[in-house]
C-alpha cells in the first residue's frame, strides 16, 4: 500500500497536467505581469524599461485613474454595507419561513447565474430615460430621472444605480451564505436561550450573529474581491462614461490595455488591482477572528 | 408568544414569522426581480414604436421577427454553439486535471504535497486582469487569440484551484481501508483512482463542475480581449454588439438578450434546488 502511494510515477501523473497548465497560464504571466507594469511599453515598440514610473503617473498624473479607484472602492464599500445587511436580513426572515421558502430564495438567487453582462444590459435599457423605469414612473405622475447619465457630485447618481443593480444581482449569494450558516447551527443552543429567558433579539444578537462568524468572513470577502474585480455591468450599463466619471479599475485597466494599447501602464493597473485584492484578504482574515467559534 | 411555538416549530429559530405583512414584503421584493425580465420578454415581442406608445401591456401583433432578425445578424446562433463548445470542454478538462491533482495532492504521500496545494491556492487570489495583458501578447504570438482553444486554456486554468481546493478535502474524508482493501486486490493506483476514488466523490465534481459551468458560461472580459472574429464569440461578447449610447434598434437588442438567458434561466428552474444548494457548498468551502 505504502509503496502504492509514493510511487513517483503514478504523483508526477496526477499532478502534473494542472500543474504545468497553471505554471504556464497563470503563474509565470503574474510574474511577466509584474515586469511588464515596470515597462514602458504600446502595442508597436518594444518595452523599455522605466522602473515605477507607471505607478508614479497613475498616482499623481492620471484623474481618471483616480476616479477609477474611488469608483471602485466606493462600489467595495457599498455592496460591503448593503450586502451584509440585505442579505443576514433575508436569510434570518426566510429561515423562519413556514411555506414558500424554497420559491422565494430561488428567486432572489436567479439573478446570479445568469450573465451579468446580459444583465448589465437588460438594465441599461430599463435605466433610459425614455424608457422601462420612467415610463412606470410617469404612470404614477413622477418624472423620473436621467438614471445612467447623471454624473455630478462626489459619488455620481449613477454610481448609486449601479450600485444598487449590484445588489439586486449579488445579494442572493450573501443570503444563501447565511441560510447555510443558521441551517448548521445546533437547535439546542436556541432552545438553551429560550430556557435561560432570552427574546429574540437577545437570541439573535448573542447566539445567531456570533456563531455566523465564520460566514460573515467567507460572504465579506467574497464581496469585496467580487466587486474590485466589477468589469461586466459597469462596461455594458455605462462603459466608464459619461465623461469617464464613472470607470472602475478594471474598466480603466482595459481601455488603457486594449483600445490605447499601453501594455506597461494597464499592467500597473493590473498590478494595484492585485495588491488591493490580497490587502483585503489579509485585512478580512486577521480582523475577524473565528477560532473562538469554529465548530 | 415563545413556549408554545418553540416546541412546535422544530425548524432552527426562535421566532415564528407567519404574520402576512413578511409575505407581502417579501412577494413585493420577488416582484422587484421577476418583473424586469419578464417585461424584457414581452417588450421584445414588440415594434420599436409599440415599446413607447404602449410599455406594458401585451404586444398587439407578436413580432417574431426580432428573434429572426438577432438571431441571424448578431449572430447568435454561432455564439451559442461556440459558448457551449468552450464550457464544455473547460468542464470536462478542469475536472479531470482538478480532481487527478486533487488526488495527488490529497492521499499520494510525498514531501511537497502539501506545497503543491498552497501553490495552487495562488489561484484562488489573484484576478484574472493580472494575466490579461501578458497572456494576450504571448497568445497572439502564438495564433491562440480569436481561437476557442486559446479561451479554454485560461478558463480551465482559473477553474482549477477552487476544484483542487475542493475535492481535495473530499478525497481526505474517504476512509482508508477501501484504497486498503483495493491494494489488496492488486488495483493498480491509476484503477483505484478512476474506478474507486473518483465514483466516489460525485458531489464534489457535481458542486466544483457546476461552479465553473457558472462562471466560464458568464465570463466577458477575457473572451471580449482575446476574440474578436465574429464566428469565434460567445454569448456574452455578441451581446456587446449592442452596448452603446446610440444603439436604437432597441427591440431586436431585448431579443437578444432573452435568447441568452434563457438557456440559463430554463435549466435553472427545472434544477434549481440542486444548483442553488451545490454552488452554496462550493462557495462555503472555498
Amino acid at each position: 500500500m505504502d509503496k502504492l502511494l509514493r510511487d513517483k510515477k503514478a504523483i508526477a501523473f496526477f499532478v502534473l497536467p494542472a500543474g504545468i497548465l497553471f505554471t504556464l497560464v497563470l503563474f509565470l504571466p503574474i510574474l511577466y505581469a509584474l515586469y511588464i507594469s515596470l515597462c514602458d511599453w504600446n502595442a508597436l515598440t518594444s518595452p523599455v524599461f522605466i522602473g515605477f514610473q507607471n505607478f508614479v503617473d497613475l498616482f499623481t498624473k492620471d484623474k481618471i485613474f483616480k476616479i477609477a479607484l474611488k469608483n471602485s472602492i466606493f462600489f467595495m464599500v457599498f455592496s460591503l454595507i448593503t450586502q451584509q445587511i440585505a442579505g443576514l436580513l433575508l436569510a434570518v426572515v426566510l429561515s423562519n419561513l413556514k411555506h414558500g421558502r424554497n420559491t422565494y430564495k430561488n428567486i432572489f438567487y436567479l439573478p446570479c447565474v445568469l450573465s451579468s453582462a446580459a444583465l448589465g444590459l437588460l438594465f441599461s435599457f430599463l435605466l433610459k430615460p425614455n424608457m422601462g423605469l420612467n415610463q412606470l414612473l410617469a404612470v404614477f405622475g413622477i418624472e423620473g430621472k436621467n438614471w445612467l447619465m447623471d454624473v455630478q457630485g462626489f459619488i455620481p447618481l449613477t454610481m448609486w444605480v449601479i450600485g444598487i443593480v449590484a445588489l439586486w444581482i449579488y445579494v442572493g449569494t450573501t443570503m444563501m451564505l447565511y441560510m447555510a450558516g443558521i441551517a448548521g447551527i445546533d437547535n439546542t443552543l436556541f432552545e438553551a436561550a429560550h430556557i435561560d429567558g432570552a427574546n429574540k433579539r437577545q437570541t439573535f444578537f448573542h447566539v445567531t450573529l456570533p456563531l455566523l462568524k465564520p460566514m460573515m468572513k467567507t460572504t465579506i470577502s467574497l464581496t469585496c474581491i467580487g466587486s474590485l474585480k466589477f468589469f461586466d455591468l459597469v462596461y455594458n450599463m455605462t462603459q466608464g462614461g459619461p465623461n469617464n466619471k464613472t470607470h472602475t479599475l478594471a474598466t480603466w485597466l482595459y481601455f488603457q490595455g486594449f483600445s490605447y494599447f499601453k501594455y506597461g501602464y494597464a499592467s500597473a493597473i493590473s498590478v494595484v488591482l492585485l495588491i488591493m485584492s490580497l490587502a483585503v484578504t489579509l485585512i478580512v482574515n486577521r480582523t475577524i477572528n473565528t477560532r473562538d467559534f469554529a465548530a | 408568544m415563545t413556549g408554545k411555538n418553540i416546541s412546535k416549530n422544530n425548524k432552527r429559530n426562535k421566532v415564528r414569522l407567519s404574520t402576512p405583512i413578511i409575505y407581502i414584503i417579501l412577494t413585493l421584493l420577488a416582484a422587484v426581480y421577476v418583473l424586469p425580465l419578464l417585461w424584457i420578454v414581452l417588450v421584445s415581442f414588440k415594434t420599436n414604436a409599440e415599446v413607447f406608445s404602449n410599455p406594458f401591456g401585451l404586444p398587439e401583433v407578436w413580432q417574431l421577427g426580432n428573434y429572426i432578425f438577432a438571431w441571424n445578424t448578431g449572430k447568435l446562433g454561432v455564439a451559442l454553439k461556440n459558448s457551449f463548445v468552450v464550457c464544455t470542454v473547460t468542464l470536462i478538462v478542469s475536472l479531470l486535471f482538478g480532481a487527478m491533482a486533487a488526488f495527488g495532492i490529497a492521499r499520494m504521500k510525498w514531501k511537497l504535497s502539501g506545497a503543491a496545494l498552497i501553490y495552487f491556492m495562488i489561484g484562488m487570489m489573484v484576478p484574472v486582469h493580472c494575466i490579461l495583458i501578458p497572456l494576450f501578447v504571448v497568445f497572439s504570438k502564438i495564433g491562440l487569440t480569436n481561437s476557442l482553444g486559446g479561451l479554454m486554456l485560461p478558463y480551465i486554468t482559473f477553474a482549477l484551484p477552487i476544484t483542487i481546493f475542493i475535492l481535495v478535502g473530499f478525497f481526505r474524508s474517504m476512509p482508508r481501508e477501501i484504497f486498503e482493501a483495493a491494494c489488496i486486490d492488486g488495483c493498480s493506483i491509476y484503477r483505484i483512482f478512476f474506478n474507486i476514488a473518483l465514483p466516489l466523490v460525485k458531489t464534489g465534481l457535481f458542486v466544483t463542475g457546476l461552479m465553473s459551468f457558472v462562471a466560464t458560461w458568464n465570463e466577458l472580459l477575457v473572451a471580449m480581449v482575446f476574440i474578436s472574429d465574429p464566428m469565434k464569440k460567445t454569448l456574452p461578447v455578441t451581446l456587446t454588439y449592442f452596448v452603446g449610447p446610440y444603439a436604437t434598434n432597441y427591440v431586436q437588442m431585448f431579443a437578444a438578450i432573452v435568447i441568452a438567458v434563457l438557456p440559463t434561466i430554463i435549466v435553472y428552474s427545472m434544477f434549481s434546488n440542486q444548483i442553488v444548494s451545490g454552488l452554496t457548498m462550493g462557495a462555503i468551502k472555498g
